[in-house]
């Protein structure tokens, strides 16, 4: 991940960013909350030509775009040897009585005709980022961490269902305008979740397995999060990813570029709201990765003792090593070895999920943008 | 991703070995079922120093289990392992690269064409360079990376027989679900074999890592939903799955990877994918043994090598 491998702060300063933050409670070099996000501006629907869009601007200056586009494309043809099978009999015509009933229905009924049947491909996320290639690491990573969570719940891929013959290809393609100051993928998140809460695809008009026909009046269009509650009360929401943060005891949620360089563990967590009824927590986990912390990359200080111009003595290379392994880390800056206790993942998960957590702030507060 | 334009490429569509034994019965064609206990490990394979030029390698084998569905099928019914794994380093970076102060790990892990049922291009796709990322994140928290300032370590993996994400009867019906389970116990798998590699190329590490895997699997008869160890995607229909690289010395993780339905057991799952983990542990530690004392025979007498004491015997899988 190569923007961070060069972070300006000398050994001494992170030793003192390090220590701030491990304070109770902990001392943010911008003086935020430990779970206090940083203020962000944004707006939807902004393209004319995507089927949703999004714009979110963060405090620090980074900003992202995100347009969604849909796309009817030709279902593949399942397996030669039972597909003529399947049109005489089980799932073909011979059931389609059925299916004609459903067609002017509530929501409910075609969300149940649907289920199970979109396949993951249809979702394909593509991420921008200046200067760096599509290709790299930090990209790759991006998108595979963004679709996963998108794909989950497996409620998005079947309303791409059109009918056996046709869906939607969903193009997710997300645009960092800036350089990549943070590390981007709140940002992104947040910007594709706006994005595609306010995408509309047009109103299928055609019955069954026809070609597809659309309504062009694009005010008869669908949401494709559909804006009707669900059985629990909620709003069905994409998930949004959540960055946290652990330096010795604590947890911090959105940390910037300063308080990763120190940082002992880094977590990426995506949440989505709960529809079910019988919950404990209103948002649930849907995916969670670690991430690699730059803190690792940082340069090691030298103690005082080895140090020849400050009246230390010039030691043996073993002798050096052994000081330096007795020291600890206590006295001057040692990137962080190890991991992340599993107690401390699940401290954060908590904080992400519980009720009044971080997930609820986000997404509360991304659900006043007016589209 | 631009096109690879230097080869003569296969179809991109994949290939399938025939299957002849059709006799117009379809009941014939049964998903394989999971015929060990829930928290019990597939047998594993291990052993280190399998390329003489590499500064450390591994091999890592879940052999092939008893076909529970054998009914003349030349198709396995469920999916094998098979990694390969070569550590180069750590050494000089080139004289035009810039400072470091710590060993520069970068890892690559490629899935040979042949791995999968669908065939791999020589290009990294995406899920390749993803594993990649996340097996650097599992690497990098327990090498002691100060140790080696201004050098780089290559950690090249190659999948020569990957897991599959479902049963391929599924793809014949037409009721593909894909969803990426394969992956998670490929990683796993990964993980293992890299820290066996970086332990023979005799790199500082703060403990020995090992991977785990656990899934949230439906039990489609009793509609009932368990958490089982080492799943194999063609024997279950997993709804959440969870790869851990865990530290048993230090009780730590530095990677983690889940994804799923897994509602309130997030902690139940993790717990298990490092119990997991903890039994792939035990055939780490006799493979890194192993590899030493072969090094050690070969060392003091330049003949034939003694035969190492624990060599061929099978280790008890316990956490």
């Amino acid at each position: 991940m190569a923007p961070y491998t060069n972070i300006p702060l000398s050994p001494a300063e992170l030793s003192y960013l390090y220590t701030s933050l491990s304070q109770t409670p902990p001392i943010r070099p911008d003086g935020r909350a430990p779970t206090q996000f940083r203020p962000l501006v944004a707006e939807t629907d902004i393209l004319p030509s995507a089927n949703g869009s999004a714009r979110i601007c963060f405090a620090d200056g980074t900003e992202a775009i995100v347009g969604v586009k849909a796309e009817v494309e030709q279902s593949r043809v399942s397996g030669a040897a039972t597909g003529q099978v399947e049109s005489e009999g089980v799932l073909g015509l011979g059931t389609g009585g059925v299916g004609d009933v459903d067609m002017d229905e509530e929501d409910g009924d075609e969300e149940a005709t649907r289920a199970g049947k979109g396949e993951e491909g249809w979702v394909e996320v593509a991420i921008e980022i200046p200067g760096m290639r599509d290709d790299d690491a930090l990209p790759v990573f991006l998108s595979a961490m963004l679709t996963e969570a998108l794909l989950a719940d497996g409620e998005l891929k079947d309303r791409l269902w059109i009918n056996r013959r046709f869906h939607w290809r969903l193009y997710i393609d997300i645009l960092l305008l800036s350089q990549p100051l943070s590390y981007p993928l709140p940002l992104l998140s947040l910007t594709t979740h706006l994005a595609l809460l306010s995408t509309r695809i047009p109103a299928l008009i055609s019955e069954k397995d026809e070609d597809p026909l659309f309504n062009d009046d694009w005010e008869a269009s669908r949401f494709l999060y559909p804006q009707s509650k669900t059985a629990s009360g909620g709003h069905r929401k994409p998930p949004v990813t959540l960055l946290m943060l652990s330096v010795s005891e604590n947890v911090i949620a959105d940390p910037s570029r300063e308080e990763l360089a120190v940082a002992d563990a880094v977590v990426a967590i995506s949440v989505a709201p709960t529809t079910g009824l019988n919950a404990e927590s209103a948002y649930k986990t849907v995916a969670l990765r670690t991430v690699d912390p730059p803190s690792r990359l940082t340069g090691a200080g030298v103690p005082t003792a080895l140090n020849t111009t400050a009246g230390g003595t010039s030691l043996s290379a073993a002798e050096a090593l052994a000081l330096r392994e007795k020291d600890q880390g206590q006295t001057v800056w040692r990137p962080p070895r190890g991991g992340v206790k599993r107690a401390m993942i699940a401290k954060m998960i908590k904080m992400v999920t519980e009720k009044g957590g971080v997930g609820q702030e986000v997404l509360e507060g991304l659900a006043g943008v007016e589209t | 991703m631009q096109a690879d334009r230097r080869r003569i490429n296969a179809p991109a569509g994949g290939t399938a070995a025939p299957v002849f034994t059709f006799t117009g019965n379809e009941d014939l064609l049964q998903r394989p079922t999971r015929t060990r206990k829930a928290d019990e490990h597939r047998k594993i394979f291990l052993r280190t120093k399998v390329v003489p030029s590499a500064s450390g390698s591994a091999y890592y084998e879940i052999p092939p289990a008893k076909s529970t569905s054998s009914n003349g099928n030349l198709v396995p019914a469920a999916s094998n392992l098979k990694i390969t794994c070569t550590v180069h380093g750590p050494r000089p970076l080139p004289r035009n690269a810039a400072f470091s102060p710590n060993l520069l790990l970068s890892t690559h892990v490629k899935f040979a064409p042949f791995a999968t049922r669908q065939r791999r291009g020589y290009i990294r796709d995406a899920s390749e360079r993803d594993l990649g990322v996340h097996l650097e994140t599992a690497l990098r928290g327990v090498i002691i990376g100060e140790r080696w300032p201004k050098s780089g370590c290559e950690v090249v993996i190659t999948v020569l027989e990957g897991e599959e994400d479902g049963w391929w009867g599924d793809q014949q019906q037409g009721s593909e679900k894909s969803g990426g389970w394969g992956m998670m116990s490929v990683l796993a798998g990964c993980i293992t074999v890299a820290s066996a590699a970086l332990i023979d190329a005799g790199i500082d590490c703060v403990d020995m890592v090992s991977g785990g895997t656990a899934a949230l699997v439906r039990n489609p008869e009793s509609k009932t939903e368990e958490v089982v160890l080492d799943p194999s995607p063609p024997e279950h229909e997993i709804k959440a799955a969870c790869v851990v690289a865990y530290l048993q010395s230090r009780d730590e993780i530095t990677e983690m990877w889940m994804k799923g339905e897994v509602g309130e057991g997030t902690e139940f799952l993790t717990d298990q994918a490092v119990k997991s983990a903890m039994m792939t542990r035990t055939v780490l530690v006799e493979a890194v043994k192993e590899g030493l004392e072969v090094e050690g025979a070969v060392e003091s007498f330049n003949g034939a090598p003694k035969a190492a004491k624990g060599k061929g015997k099978d280790v008890d899988m316990t956490d």
